[in-house]
């Protein structure tokens, strides 16, 4: 085990780099003419919305490489990758909220691909949870691999019965959450940097993720190795010399 | 010829969690033999009983039994010729005695009069419908007897086989464990009862400080 | 599917009926439950009848999904360990453990649909339409909740925190059932073709099944 855990700088950089050249692109851009400077919250709210599909079908590989493999490496890519996954969904939703109010009046629509966003970070919540109810690697990463893959190819079927049902009852506005066409050059790349950075930023906490749940198991097999004493160490003969007359 | 080796284990290791539970243990029991394993309490007998019935896996070390590797996939398939009762009944409380047999000898693919005639065997065909929940403890070690007795079982894992039980069902417990040494399989029976064990085992080993002895 | 293979689904479903016959956790805790839901909604949200017989049928199958799951997880999370080492040791194939499972929950479901189906027609007072896809839509849905619940049992296994987890792992992935189920109604009711929400449901069971099957045996060494 090493004595410094390595702390490389290439993140950091990368991250600092492309989120100054996305946020200057987003201050710089036009602002809508309907919605005003408002539109700027897209510029995060959507890559963080695509980076976080991403994220989840990530997962889904990774869930199927390891009950393929049995390799523990998939499985802590499926894990920090379902981790960064949750954030990003958590944070498109609430930017779509900050959004909708002022351009709304509401919070929340029921709109299909915002419902089905929801649905989806129930899903990777229940999978987060279910690998802290679960103490042993191999049992924990088993049952995470199977709700990984059993989520993500239940996804499919829930998207079109929330699709098929907003169809039936689509309201009169033609509102969508992330509004009107970007049209605009300058949205356009704006946009895309956004897209970047945030790639940059998962990428990076991927790494840094999976470091740490490798150094977690690294410091498990250590602690197993280590010259402890069994668990029936703890018992020993009673003794029964001191005067305990009512025992 | 000699006798097929049974179980063999080498350097097992068992952890609960970060935990160990067992470490080091070497153990080898051929056809035949019938093995007492004695030790204190929290000693990890019924760990070991549970590894080698291929319930758990070691963390370390290789151990195979009746042919098939304790890490592998093959344990699956050797697990319908290893017998088990613990120290806690394994029935269904809501199910009668006889309801809890069928159950198993549907499962295990045994015919279903084999039911009543191990049932008497042991002495309970007059309880085969009382509920298993609302039997003494002894009653429900009888009726696992009985369930055991109508598989053909290579190996039979025994925690505290003599507790709860008086003199009759004693003897049927040591008959059994005697068939299936005769027929070339193995059993381990885990007591506290050091004479009774002893009585019927070929060898003891002691389990203590997580190490066979 | 081989005959030890139905023997054994057959045996495990004979099991749990048994059990839960002599239980009686379905019929005295979790039906009552399910209607005292029902009971409570027009407590709190309004009694005017014209507004309860059009929400009506959405209550009723919400309640299902998320009461109906209870069935799933509290016969599952009764088993002890020695019960499942000794099922194990008689050879239990994972995967017709899973399927006895399922099929017994999804039985004891349709009971729960039904009973809970008088009471949401008694107190909401909405119209019995299309009876035959009323029952297809009773028996797809229970054997789909029958599945993911099973799954999801399976999934949590024997830790004492898992048993409230799973009706959170659950409830996600049976929204198209519980979409299904309502727009099939409102289909009827407007005389549409409620065949692709049917479909639908079938697929959501259907996957259910094959995954279910297809990891019973690497999650029982878990």
């Amino acid at each position: 085990m090493p004595s410094e855990i390595p702390n490389p700088r290439w993140p950091w950089v990368a991250i600092g780099l492309s989120a100054a050249v996305a946020i200057t692109l987003a201050m710089v851009s036009p602002s809508d003419t309907v919605q005003g400077d408002l539109v700027r919250i897209m510029y995060v709210h959507v890559p963080a919305a695509w980076l976080a599909y991403l994220a989840f079908a990530v997962t889904l590989v990774c869930s199927i490489g390891y009950l393929f493999t049995k390799n523990l490496t998939w499985d802590r890519l499926a894990a920090s990758s379902a981790e960064i996954g949750v954030y990003f969904t958590g944070l498109a939703i609430v930017l779509g909220m900050i959004w909708a109010r002022p351009t709304w009046g509401v919070w929340w629509t029921w709109d299909a691909r915002l419902t089905l966003t929801a649905i989806m970070f129930f899903v990777y919540i229940g999978y987060l949870a279910l690998r802290k109810t679960t103490d042993e690697p191999r049992a924990r990463a088993n049952r995470a691999a199977v709700l990984g893959i059993v989520g993500a190819v239940q996804i499919p079927l829930v998207h079109f019965s929330v699709v098929w049902w907003r169809t039936l009852h689509q309201p009169a506005s033609i509102l969508r959450p992330d509004g009107p066409a970007i049209q605009d050059t300058m949205m356009l790349w704006a946009l895309l940097a956004g897209v970047l950075a945030f790639s940059v930023i998962y990428l990076s906490l991927m790494a840094k993720r999976v470091e740490l749940h490798r150094l977690n198991d690294t410091l498990h097999v250590a602690e197993l190795a280590a010259d402890r004493p069994v668990a029936g160490a703890s018992v020993s003969s009673p003794d029964l010399d001191e005067g305990t007359a009512d025992v | 010829m000699p006798a097929a080796t049974v179980i063999e284990l080498s350097d097992i290791g068992v952890t609960a969690g970060t935990t160990p539970i067992l470490r080091g243990i070497d153990l080898e029991v051929v056809g035949g033999e019938i093995v007492g394993l004695f030790g204190a309490n929290g000693a990890g007998k019924t760990t070991l009983l549970r590894l080698i019935a291929t319930l758990i896996r070691p963390a370390a070390g290789t151990g195979i039994v009746l042919g098939a590797d304790l890490s592998g996939d093959d344990r699956y398939d050797i697990r319908n010729r290893i017998g088990m009762i613990g120290h806690v009944p394994g029935l269904y409380p809501e199910l009668t005695l006889g309801e809890n047999l069928r159950f198993a000898a549907s499962v295990a693919g045994v015919p279903a009069d084999a039911v009543e005639t191990s049932l008497e065997a042991v002495g309970l065909l007059g309880a085969i419908d009382r509920q298993a929940g609302a039997s003494s403890h002894g009653m429900q070690r009888r009726a696992e007897f009985a369930r055991e007795l109508m598989i053909e079982r290579d190996l039979l894992l025994l925690d505290e086989p003599h507790s709860a039980l008086d003199k009759d069902a004693v003897e049927l417990v040591n008959g059994l464990v005697g068939k299936i040494a005769a027929n070339g399989g193995a059993a381990i029976l885990v007591s506290h009862d050091r004479d009774r064990v002893v009585a019927i085992a070929d060898r003891s080993v002691e389990l203590a400080g997580g190490s066979l002895r | 599917m081989s005959t030890a293979f139905r023997t054994q689904v057959v045996a495990v479903v004979d099991r749990d009926l048994r059990r839960e016959r002599r239980r009686g956790d379905v019929l005295w805790v979790t039906i009552p439950f399910g209607a005292m839901a029902l009971f409570l909604f027009p407590l709190a949200i309004g009694t005017d009848s014209a507004l309860l017989q059009r929400i009506g049928p959405g209550l009723y199958w919400v309640t299902v999904m998320l009461f109906g799951v209870l069935i799933s997880v509290g016969r599952a999370s009764v088993e002890t360990q020695a019960q499942r080492d000794a099922a194990s040791l008689l050879g239990l194939d994972p995967a017709a453990g899973y399927v006895g499972r399922s099929i017994s929950a999804a039985g004891l479901l349709i009971i729960f649909e039904v009973i809970l189906g008088v009471v949401a027609i008694v107190l909401y007072g909405f119209d019995l339409i299309g009876i035959p896809w009323l029952i297809a839509t009773l028996f797809i849905v229970a054997i789909g909740l029958g599945l993911l619940g099973s799954l999801a049992a399976s999934l949590v296994g024997s830790s004492s925190s898992g048993s409230a987890l799973v009706p959170l792992l659950v409830a996600p992935l049976a929204v198209p059932l519980l979409l299904g189920a309502t727009q099939a109604y409102e289909g009827l009711r407007l005389g549409d073709s409620i065949l692709p929400w049917m479909l639908l449901m079938a697929a959501v069971v259907l996957v259910a099944a094959i995954a279910g099957v297809l990891t019973a045996r690497p999650l029982q060494e878990s």
